[in-house]
């Protein structure tokens, strides 16, 4: 592949460069732009960052640069090169990349790698089948307009019957020049985008030799487990390791510092911040084996500084909440005149809701192994995040960027937890103090106490209506932590609003909004979830477009009907940092399929009840219904969830499907269970006992159904979360007349008396 | 420390942990036997269940000296190319997304299968209830149950294997 650093002098326009592989076959390289990159990068030096490889013997190799973490990158990325290719399905090969400069972004995170890759890769793919083409025409001595792919990896001559295989003509091909302006398939051609196909590594899993990170085997390797302070921004007073070195098998007990690490995604840390990425700091304990180092742990003594962050609690942090809203915000959209039109309004709604710190507890637990010798570094890191691993370890390593190797490993759950890198960082330091390879294992209980939390967030909603019912202002102030310090280093304030609604509902569609968010400070980590900040937002606005409904006595799917049918355009515009607009057609088609397939309005029996909520967020569109039915006892069961994807251009139908079942059970989770919190500076939750998760005997029936489109294929992995919660909550609504305005969703107040 | 003699996949070892380790480390770190999974380390999800004398156990909570001399089957030993009717209805109904809880699923299922030909719906809830999936593949485990029960009764047949790219770590 370094053959490839060479070609630096041409302009990105070019997108495309072949390498004379020689024997080697065809070597395409080529750019994909970072995630969230706008700027016209065309001027800029070609710096190739993926690549296709075909050889002699016809096996196609893509250097997939994402991570995999259960959403089916490794197999969409494929799908979408292997159909411009006309390529062989069943000989493209996924090679997991190392973490390189050379691959540029390697962020895997907010539902963009398919965004992201989609035209690129479909390029490469189609420049490369048209060398293939070229050469074979070449090779028969014939125009190349005769020549066609049939796909399968084979070319054909058709007038005189002959064919061709990919593989005999890779070498050839290699020597032909790159075209430009190749043109792409009409998709009414495709013959693998679009269709069901297996996961390029299910097969892998299922026997057990799939490899994630905390498989990771290296030679001499000792594992470790770390005692880290107990309260947020505690640190280790002193600590008496006798009795822990006495344990059979323990190796090294020492003290891991806690270091401030950079903002996550490269940029400068500003002074002011209030930045929370840090590794936590306490005590390692290494030995032989995991359970070793565990028992090594339990007969430690540590006596710790916990420092300003014990004297917080959940019910301080609630308080303070309640507070932060009697008082206006930071001003973060406005149109209109919102305060004098709901002055002035006929008829006012007003609700507050609620939502908890959350834990991503992905299945396997924060892992992470290193080695750290003769100013070298190698991690085999299950990380969304690379790049800014590397960042951070060669800060605090002091190291050079070359001294670094990070193995991206197959990832057991993200869910965001691995955009963060303290896990890495962490790992190097004890490996350098090891002085061996390391494998450090978080037990479930460091996990779930050591993580960025999704934040904790009041809301208050309120609505001004004229006389004819009509909507006429929605004002939404939200009390929370910041989130974006975390990963942007950026000033407090600065967060969370940008991504009110997801919906283009209500943002844009009443002449007077007004949003305003006031922060709450607190030494709690937050992170990124999955769905990031619409998991919340859209909640509270989804059930409040519910009770407008209710207190105008419309029913809820045709108060968004004419909701949408108001918006503004384009003041509306989107409700994503740079996502395209809203489109109104695509939102209302969502909601219209799914009323459709879910029967809305056909009459359920008396306790139960059916809850819609849509989204355009994450560059799609995705609407929900779902049953319920509630027992006389409040207990809430959750029957059917009815899902209308628009992503644009599917690229695997079923991909698709298993990303919206999967959310819809991990919006479940935390509709109905799950609340981080906080006592005496610490995280009271421990395990799955106290922290449950959804299981199969809750499954509901969850039904997807993909609306047939080609525009350009918007995100999947989180768009299926945000709605499940407040559908729900609205499906409760109209089975009982009660509201569930806080999550985890209170259930006991739905008994009856 | 003395050493303990177990067997696992139909292989003897002589292994010399202390007597309180949990089988899953023994497998883990000893062994090399990654397959098995580590969730909670409470047997609160599932993750690491193995087979002790056939029946389905939570390797992170059984002490290693409580399997001395019994028969363990992991994943890697529960069919010899994966084509065991659980792995072939798993791949068909495209079961896993992450993948990672899905050795434990597989090998309850396994379990349940072996005593249960036919279970229904609430023989599932029960003999996978004690799993956790966070990616919330848990309808097409459900289908993919039933689907192994048809091909358990049918073991003799060939199963259809999917197509796939393959080749990806």
């Amino acid at each position: 592949m370094n053959t490839m650093r060479t070609a630096t002098n041409t302009s990105r326009r070019e997108f495309l460069k072949s390498s004379a592989a020689g024997s080697a076959g065809l070597l395409l390289a080529f750019y994909l732009p970072a995630i969230g990159s706008t700027a016209d990068a065309s001027e800029q030096p070609f710096e190739p960052n993926a690549y296709i490889a075909i050889d002699p013997q016809g096996d196609i190799r893509l250097v997939v640069t994402r991570s995999e973490m259960g959403q089916g990158v490794r197999t969409a990325l494929a799908m979408i090169l292997a159909e411009e290719l006309d390529a062989d399905w069943s000989r493209v090969k996924i090679e997991q990349g190392d973490c390189d400069p050379q691959y540029g972004d390697m962020t895997t995170g907010g539902s963009m790698s398919i965004r992201s890759t989609w035209d690129p890769l479909r390029k490469a793919g189609a420049s490369a089948r048209d060398m293939l083409l070229t050469a074979a025409a070449q090779s028969w001595s014939v125009t190349k307009d005769e020549c066609s792919a049939t796909g399968g990896s084979v070319i054909e001559h058709k007038k005189t019957g002959r064919k061709t295989t990919y593989g005999q003509l890779a070498v050839k091909a290699a020597s032909v020049p790159v075209p430009k302006d190749v043109p792409l398939k009409d998709p009414k051609d495709y013959r693998i985008v679009g269709t069901k196909r297996a996961r390029v590594d299910g097969q892998h899993i299922v026997i057990g030799e799939a490899h994630y990170g905390i498989d990771a085997k290296v030679p001499g390797m000792l594992y470790a487990v770390v005692a880290r302070p107990p309260v947020f921004g505690g640190k280790v007073k002193k600590f008496d390791a006798t009795r822990a070195l006495a344990v059979p098998g323990v190796k090294k007990v020492f003290e891991v510092p806690a270091v401030e690490m950079p903002p996550l995604f490269g940029e400068e840390r500003k002074p002011d911040s209030g930045h929370q990425h840090y590794l936590w700091g306490g005590v390692a304990v290494v030995a032989d084996s995991t359970w070793q180092a565990i028992a090594g742990r339990r007969a430690l003594t540590i006596d710790w500084d916990n420092g300003p962050g014990a004297e917080e609690s959940t019910e301080k942090q609630r308080a303070t909440l309640t507070e932060l809203l009697k008082t206006p915000g930071k001003e973060l959209k406005k149109i209109g005149d919102p305060d004098a039109s709901i002055a002035s309004a006929v008829k006012t709604v007003e609700a507050d809701y609620e939502t908890p710190f959350l834990a991503h507890m992905t299945m396997e637990p924060v892992n992470c192994t290193a080695s750290v010798r003769d100013g070298k570094c190698e991690v085999w890191a299950p990380t969304q995040n690379p790049n800014g691993m590397a960042t951070a370890l060669a800060g605090v390593l002091n190291l050079p960027q070359s001294a670094l190797t990070i193995h991206i490993t197959l990832i057991g759950g993200g869910f965001g937890r691995r955009l963060c890198i303290d896990y890495g960082v962490e790992a190097a330091l004890i490996s350098r103090s090891a002085g061996t390879p390391v494998k450090v294992i978080w037990t479930r209980d460091d996990d779930i106490r050591h993580d960025y939390y999704r934040p904790i967030s009041h809301h208050r909603l309120r609505a001004g209506l004229d006389a004819q019912g009509q909507v006429t202002s929605w004002l939404h102030h939200i009390a929370a932590p910041s989130t974006d310090s975390t990963f942007l280093g950026g000033e407090v304030p600065d967060t969370g609003g940008t991504e009110i609604a997801g919906a283009g509902l209500p943002n844009g569609t009443v002449a007077n909004y007004l949003l305003q968010q006031s922060f709450l400070h607190t030494t709690v980590p937050r992170g990124y979830w999955r769905a990031v900040d619409t998991n919340w937002n859209h909640f509270a606005v989804q059930c409040f477009i519910d009770e407008i409904a209710a207190a105008t006595g419309k029913d809820p799917l045709a108060l968004r009907r004419q909701l949408i049918a108001t918006k503004q355009k384009p003041a509306g515009g989107s409700d994503n940092e740079g996502e395209a607009p809203v489109n109104v057609d695509r939102l209302l088609g969502v909601l219209n399929l799914v009323a459709e397939k879910s029967e809305w309005g056909k009459p359920l029996p008396t306790g139960r009840g059916r809850g819609i909520a849509g989204l355009y967020g994450f560059g799609s569109y995705v609407a929900h219904v779902a049953e319920v039915t509630v027992a006389k006892d409040g207990n809430l069961r959750v029957d059917r969830v009815v899902v209308a994807v628009d992503c644009g251009q599917v690229i695997n139908p079923d991909l698709v499907a298993a990303q919206i079942e999967g959310g819809v059970v991990f919006g479940l989770t935390s509709a109905l269970y799950d609340e981080i919190t906080i006592q005496n500076g610490q995280v009271q939750q421990t395990n799955f006992d106290n922290y449950p998760m959804l299981r199969i005997a809750d499954m509901p029936k969850v039904e997807v159904h993909l609306v047939p489109s080609h525009e350009p294929p918007g995100g999947i992995g989180e768009p299926g979360v945000p709605s499940t919660a407040p559908a729900v909550a609205n499906a409760v609504f109209a089975a009982t007349g009660k509201r569930l305005r806080r999550l985890p969703f209170q259930t006991q107040e739905l008994a009856k008396s | 420390m003395n050493a303990i003699s177990i067997t696992v996949n139909g292989q003897q070892h002589s292994v010399e942990v202390s007597p309180d380790t949990p089988l899953l480390w023994v497998l883990r770190d000893t062994l090399g036997l990654t397959g098995t999974k580590f969730g909670c380390g409470h047997a609160l999800c599932g993750a690491c269940t193995v087979h002790v004398d056939g029946e389905a156990t939570r390797s992170c909570t059984a002490r290693i000296s409580t399997v001395a001399g019994r028969s363990i089957t992991t994943i890697e030993g529960l069919s010899a190319d994966g084509q065991h009717p659980v792995q072939q209805a798993w791949l068909a109904d495209q079961v896993p997304q992450c993948g990672y809880c899905q050795t434990g699923m597989i090998m309850t299922t396994a379990a349940l299968l072996a005593k249960n030909s036919a279970p229904t719906d609430s023989d599932i809830d029960e003999a996978l209830g004690g799993h956790i999936c966070r990616c919330g593949t848990y309808q097409r485990i459900r289908q993919a149950v039933h689907q192994a029960a048809a091909n358990h009764s049918a073991l003799e047949t060939a199963p259809t294997v999917p197509a796939t790219a393959g080749g990806a770590r």
